[in-house]
């Protein structure tokens, strides 16, 4: 880049001071919005690592829940939490993963006309339902009108409201970028179309869906407003998705966070610390898994 | 040609798929441990009492699990009534998730929880085409009782230096929190407390910004206390004057970190943020903020509900010697007959634990005063009853 800008201006005799101006301009302008993007995310990491860090190096934090702990009394972990955020976020999985995964394939490889349409259309506003009104949604129906209790499988089928549209249209993007020319190919050995998806479209594009997975994963888990409405905190670990109230981590902080108390505090700081450490490993998880294989067109 | 780099990817997808099972099957496994058994932990002195003698025998105790929601003023007390009630008979549950009076008496009508926590008793007068008394009826299928349980004081917490001792009549706390008074040498505050050398600096009144159960009791108290001076209808949502912060802890630390700074806040705040409380003249003497004087004031409190239905009308002008009128009382609303018996018997075994002597005597330690003994009388009675 800078040998070919280099190589156009030597014939006039260097670069003319306002190319170097408007550069330098450029270049400051650039740099300093890089920091500024970097000071608030420094900020938090920093208060939340300097400030809650301690709570995550007691082995208890990782085995033990916060039954029979108040305010007051230091002690307990976080199991019951983490153990749920986890839990929540491996069913909203399971139910958002295959409907979006087989949204995209229909849209990219099948739909043609108004139904392919009025379906982009649809994702396209699912992916604008701000997680308040997918939770109120989800109350409605399974509160209000089929007169269910609060249950966490209730918050996963919000998350997966929430989800489904980021992996379709993540899953979208990676099935466009297979080249034509494999399926082609495919056809032309005579491998029916339904064939040629499972073995060559899918395979090619298997690491960038996992990665759509990943980050649309890592964006859910950090959800609180589904979290709120239908899933009240509970200290104690429980792993029925059907019966009872199960404990997350997002819930944890806000239980807590109006608390003055010390201990009260410092459990709020670990469980911020902790959910930014599970989403990181998420993100990290899915940066490296579309490192190691990308679509190689 | 095109074979070759097709089974390059074949070989990768099944490297990344057992990557990816991996992760899935260390979250799971991970899922899997873990312990709810927090017993090591020391329990603060007063209350640890309950886990060796315990009034209760251990076939009182609940099986399964208790949810409630509602008011925040209690969250403390119920917190600490659930602690000791798991030392005493581990495996059972109990949920409390601090949403706001409001919110726990809508999901107690929605039948979400087992019961609520609200700083005031279920209204039975009409307010939007409902009757919240009456839908909670509708809901429980019998009526629905308001149980008072936890007595929380509102603290009025200055802070001025030199001042070691404030004394308030209500009519001169309506007049600094209305903003008609401005300094601390004000004649009339002065006149309240000889002997005390109040400075010249200005009064500087902080409020709840958000709507809190804590601003309808302090004002309700202003208003039923010092009627000429305080003409604002008691609300949740603060008309005074000041400057607001949001929640408790947001007030307590403005009064802590403001000369002059004076503010109402529960107890248990003024207390953990070392705040001076000034003491209350109702016309029967000056009276300083204990477990005790509150006491005195909700014994002071009529009936108003029927039965064991226990609504208090509280006398917030009451001339009772030694009482300290400004409080809140936190209800638990329960179904008096529910369809589900194991439920009920929870319930009854849970409350009775929350209104024991021990239990009550052990809140004071951390900000709420006991319930007086006739009271208690009659909230043991309405839990009995229950069925």
């Amino acid at each position: 880049m800078s040998a070919l800008t280099q190589g156009t201006a030597t014939p006039r005799g260097g670069p003319s001071t306002r190319r170097s101006v408007t550069d330098v301009v450029a270049r400051v302008a650039m740099w300093s919005a890089f920091f500024l993007a970097c000071v608030p995310l420094v900020w938090i990491l920093g208060s939340t690592i300097l400030k809650g860090g301690h709570m995550l190096l007691d082995s208890g934090w990782w085995t033990n829940s916060q039954n029979g702990i108040t305010a007051r009394r230091v002690g307990g972990g976080a199991a019951h939490a983490i153990q749920g955020t986890l839990i929540q976020a491996v069913v909203t999985a399971a139910i958002s993963v295959p409907i979006g995964v087989l949204t995209a394939i229909y849209l990219v490889e099948y739909g043609r006309g108004p139904v392919a349409r009025l379906v982009s259309f649809m994702v396209d506003i699912l992916t604008g339902i701000p997680s308040i009104v997918a939770a109120l949604f989800i109350y409605a129906l399974w509160v209000t009108t089929f007169g269910f209790q609060r249950v966490p499988f209730a918050v996963t089928l919000a998350l997966a409201m929430l989800m489904i549209p980021t992996i379709v249209r993540s899953t979208e993007e990676m099935l466009k970028l297979v080249p034509k020319d494999y399926r082609e190919a495919s056809y032309a050995l005579g491998v029916p179309k339904w064939r040629t998806i499972v073995k060559v479209v899918l395979p090619t594009a298997f690491s960038g869906i996992v990665t759509g997975i990943l980050l649309g994963l890592a964006r859910v888990m950090g959800e609180t407003a589904p979290l709120i409405i239908l899933g009240p905190y509970a200290k104690s670990i429980s792993h029925n998705l059907f019966d009872g109230l199960m404990g997350t981590l997002p819930t944890m902080i806000n239980q807590d966070r109006a608390e003055s108390l010390q201990p009260a505090v410092d459990r709020v700081w670990g469980a911020a610390l902790t959910l930014i450490l599970l989403i990181f490993l998420l993100n990290l998880a899915g940066r490296l898994v579309s490192r190691f294989s990308t679509v190689r067109a | 040609m095109l074979l070759h780099p097709l089974e390059g990817n074949t070989v990768k997808i099944t490297r990344t798929s057992q990557v990816a099972m991996l992760a899935l099957l260390g979250s799971l496994s991970l899922a899997a441990c873990g312990s709810d058994n927090n017993t090591t932990t020391t329990t603060p002195a007063g209350t640890s009492s309950a886990s060796s003698s315990g009034s209760t025998s251990a076939g009182d105790c609940l099986s399964g699990t208790l949810n409630a929601e509602g008011s925040s003023a209690q969250k403390n007390a119920i917190d600490e009534a659930i602690a000791t009630y798991g030392e005493k008979c581990s495996g059972a549950t109990i949920n409390y998730n601090p949403t706001g009076s409001g919110a726990g008496i809508k999901q107690f009508i929605a039948g979400q929880v087992d019961f609520a926590g609200s700083d005031s008793a279920l209204k039975t007068t009409e307010k939007d085409g409902k009757v919240e008394a009456d839908d909670a009826a509708k809901t429980c299928g019998s009526p629905a009782w308001n149980i008072p349980m936890v007595v929380g004081p509102i603290a009025i917490a200055y802070n001025v230096k030199g001042v070691e001792s404030l004394v308030l009549t209500p009519s001169v706390a309506a007049k600094i929190f209305s903003g008609a008074i401005t300094t601390w040498n004000d004649p009339a505050i002065a006149v309240i407390n000889p002997g005390t050398t109040l400075p010249a600096s200005a009064i500087k009144v902080f409020f709840r910004s958000d709507e809190s159960g804590t601003t309808e009791n302090f004002t309700k108290y202003l208003k039923g206390a010092a009627a000429a001076d305080w003409t604002a209808d008691p609300a949740k949502k603060w008309t005074g004057k000041g400057e607001g912060k949001e929640k408790s802890a947001g007030v307590a630390e403005g009064v802590k970190s403001t000369d002059g700074g004076i503010t109402y806040v529960e107890w248990s705040y003024a207390r953990d943020n070392k705040l001076a409380v000034a003491k209350v003249d109702n016309g029967a003497g000056a009276v300083e903020l204990s477990g005790d004087a509150v006491g005195k004031a909700v014994a002071a409190a009529t009936q108003d509900g029927s039965g064991n239905d226990l609504r208090l009308k509280l006398d917030y002008a009451t001339q009772a010697a030694g009482a300290y009128p400004i409080l809140l009382v936190t209800y638990e609303i329960v179904c008096s007959k529910g369809s589900d018996a194991t439920k009920q018997a929870n319930i009854k075994s849970f409350l009775t634990h929350f209104s024991s002597a021990e239990v009550q005597a052990g809140l004071e330690e951390i900000g709420y005063a006991p319930l007086p003994s006739e009271v208690q009388a009659k909230v043991a009675t309405a839990i009995a009853a229950i069925s």
